[in-house]
């Protein structure tokens, strides 16, 4: 029993894995061949480095995962502070039904319908050309903004509700006492709100597909337009630093993570 | 008349959603006082409090500081602090930072700050405490920042919402002995919140027994407990025999079928009252000297005296005595004068104070039903 079970984790792990494995080996391979491994090479790195249009393109998705991701994080705390606090039943429910549609809608529903709004808008105030940056970042701050309020609502159920009005009694304004004492209490809520929306914007392609103009290309949708030719093994190799580039993120947050948990262990002790 | 009522609440009512928390409250605090604000759960205590503090507004009514009006002062411009039931510590901060919170909203110099928190640490017995975490920390010591945080802003008013709920027995009488010392030494006027009556009892200057979101009655411990306003209070504050009985004339009542002298006077000729007999100022006597007979029905053995219940005439009293008793026992019942007290028919009348049920699950689940309505 214990070998079948061991053989079938190696299984999954060989599943989930290899893909990326062969990925990783095939970026480092001197030939162009995708079947014959012609030695150990890092030309396509170079290539990369080289490829000015590439590293637009990397900049591009960078600024744009940052930004947006730091507007959802505000934008979607407060809507998180202001959904918990609302007295009335439905009201709140309402709130967040109209919260979870944009998650659960197919993402190309969403693209459509943005580009449809966009272009209508644009329209009205008379110009030609408008998707591009503006329109993507709005793009990514709206399917991000659910994320980060359902990341923060749980540590909001959490936090003494007394915390508060124990700051207000000792002489906070409320505005003071949401910085003082709230927002420390749920920043873990709200960082991994703001982990979440950078990830989801960076790797976003079916709504920035349709929300971007011709002079705004992000890395999604390079590679997308670029595999409609042939696929060169610099892809491979971008592939593997965006993975590498995620993987370091993911060991991050979880030190952190561990971090304040053996914390808060250390004090319950 | 000089004006030294602290706080003074006028005709405060507050509603929600239709409901009545608190109905025409009329309360005054003196300077230095501790009241305590004495009732179960829901009677609208801690509402009381809340509106003091300022986080609930009245429907009507005002709420008056030093004479004057605070209705629309938020809570962070009044001059009162507030210790909350579970604390609510900043888990954040370390002991010192929570404790200097309210000093560095007010901007007090650093070096000003470090010295009277230093002072506090020593005051509450936590030296040395400056670095730890709030969650290290147990109930008492958690019990004791809470109280450093609140009275280092030197308020005027400390409130206190069953602040010693949460401890244990033996702790909760150790800080009911600390906190009595803290005000007496500080000469701040402490309001406090308990469902607790020997604590209020033994901790106040003033007793205010709530229920149902109103006042039932106002006055030191000896009052409330030797001349309870009506049966409410009277079974709320210790055990109590509630009869129903008549007042033939000044200082002589008639219940259980037989005539009493007693000490109260001013009621009508033969109007028809509440008498309370506490259960440790019933003598048993020889029947021959008894005023009233009766059988044993129950005996509880608790330490310092007996706990029996006798049944005369189809009502069961309770009583205390050292002696032992035994079930199906004979035994007289003998009352001073003094161990009578007459009170006008209330709204409570014949509700409390007959122990034909008694028993303590029994008084367990009337208690849960009274929190659920």
């Amino acid at each position: 029993m214990k070998h079948i079970s061991r053989i079938y984790t190696a299984l999954v792990m060989v599943f989930l894995y290899a893909p990326i494995a062969v990925m990783v080996v095939y970026s480092f391979n001197a030939s162009r061949s995708t079947s014959v491994f012609g030695g150990f090479s890092l030309k396509w790195y170079a290539e990369l480095l080289n490829d000015s249009s590439t590293i637009e393109a990397l900049e591009n998705t960078l600024v744009l995962a940052v930004l947006s991701s730091l507007v959802a994080t505000v934008l979607g705390t407060l809507s998180a502070v202001g959904i918990f606090s609302m007295k009335k039943k439905w009201a709140k429910t309402a709130a967040m039904t109209v919260t979870n549609i944009p998650m659960m809608n197919p993402d190309i529903v969403t693209g459509i319908s943005l580009m449809l709004l966009f272009v209508f808008v644009g329209q009205m105030v008379g110009s030609k050309n408008s998707l591009g940056f503006g329109t993507m970042l709005i793009a990514h701050i709206t399917f991000n903004l659910p994320y980060v309020i359902l990341s923060v609502l749980p540590k909001l159920r959490q936090t003494d509700h007394h915390l508060a009005e124990a700051a207000q009694d000792l002489g906070c304004t409320p505005f003071m006492a949401f910085f003082k004492v709230i927002l420390p209490s749920i920043m873990p809520g709200v960082f991994s709100g703001l982990m979440m929306a950078f990830t989801l914007s960076l790797d976003d392609f079916v709504i920035s597909y349709f929300t971007t103009g011709p002079d705004f290309q992000t890395l999604p949708i390079k590679i997308f337009s670029m595999t409609k030719r042939r696929v060169t093994p610099d892809m491979y190799a971008l592939s593997t630093l965006i993975f590498l580039s995620v993987l370091l993120l993911l060991i991050l947050s979880n030190v952190a993570q561990a971090r304040s948990e053996k914390r808060r262990e250390g004090a319950k002790a | 008349m000089t004006n030294e009522n602290i706080v003074e609440l006028k005709n405060i009512t507050v509603t929600f959603d239709g409901e009545k928390i608190l109905d025409r409250i009329n309360l005054a605090i003196k300077d230095k006082e501790f009241v305590t604000l004495l009732g179960p759960s829901g009677c609208g205590k801690t509402t009381t409090l809340r509106v003091i503090a300022g986080f609930v507004s009245p429907t009507e009514g005002d709420i008056l500081f030093d004479g004057k009006a605070v209705n629309h002062l938020p809570p962070h411009k009044r001059q009162v602090n507030t210790i909350f039931q579970r604390y609510a510590l900043f888990p954040h901060l370390n002991v010192f930072e929570n404790i200097a919170f309210g000093l560095r909203v007010k901007k007090v110099p650093e070096a000003e700050i470090k010295k009277q928190v230093t002072d506090m640490l020593k005051l509450v017995n936590l030296s040395g405490y400056e670095k730890r975490n709030i969650a290290k920390l147990s109930g008492g010591q958690q019990q004791r920042v809470a109280i450093a945080r609140a009275i280092i802003n030197r308020p005027k008013v400390l409130l206190l919402d069953e602040p010693l709920a949460a401890l244990d027995l033996k702790l909760r009488k150790d800080m009911q002995v600390e906190l009595k010392n803290i005000q007496k030494s500080l000469g701040i006027t402490f309001i406090f919140v308990t469902h607790d009556q020997e604590e209020a009892l033994s901790m106040s200057d003033t007793v205010v027994v709530m229920n149902e979101g109103v006042i039932q009655q106002i006055g030191t411990p000896q009052d409330i407990y030797n001349e309870p306003k009506n049966a409410f209070v009277a079974d709320f504050i210790g055990e109590s025999n509630i009869l129903d009985g008549v007042m033939k004339e000044d200082f002589l009542t008639s219940f259980s079928g037989r005539e009493f002298t007693c000490l109260d006077s001013g009621f009508a000729r033969n109007e028809r009252v509440d008498i309370v007999v506490r259960p440790e100022d019933v003598d048993i006597v020889p029947e021959k000297d008894a005023m009233l007979l009766g059988e044993v029905t129950s005996v509880t053995f608790l330490g310092v005296h007996y706990e029996i219940i006798v049944d005369i005439g189809g009502f069961k009293w309770m009583i205390q005595t050292t002696d032992e008793q035994k079930v199906g026992d004979k035994v007289g019942l003998y009352i001073e004068p003094d161990a009578i007290h007459v009170m006008k028919k209330s709204k409570y009348s014949g509700m409390y104070g007959d122990y034909s049920t008694f028993s303590d699950e029994i008084e367990h689940l009337s208690d849960l039903e009274e929190d659920e309505n």
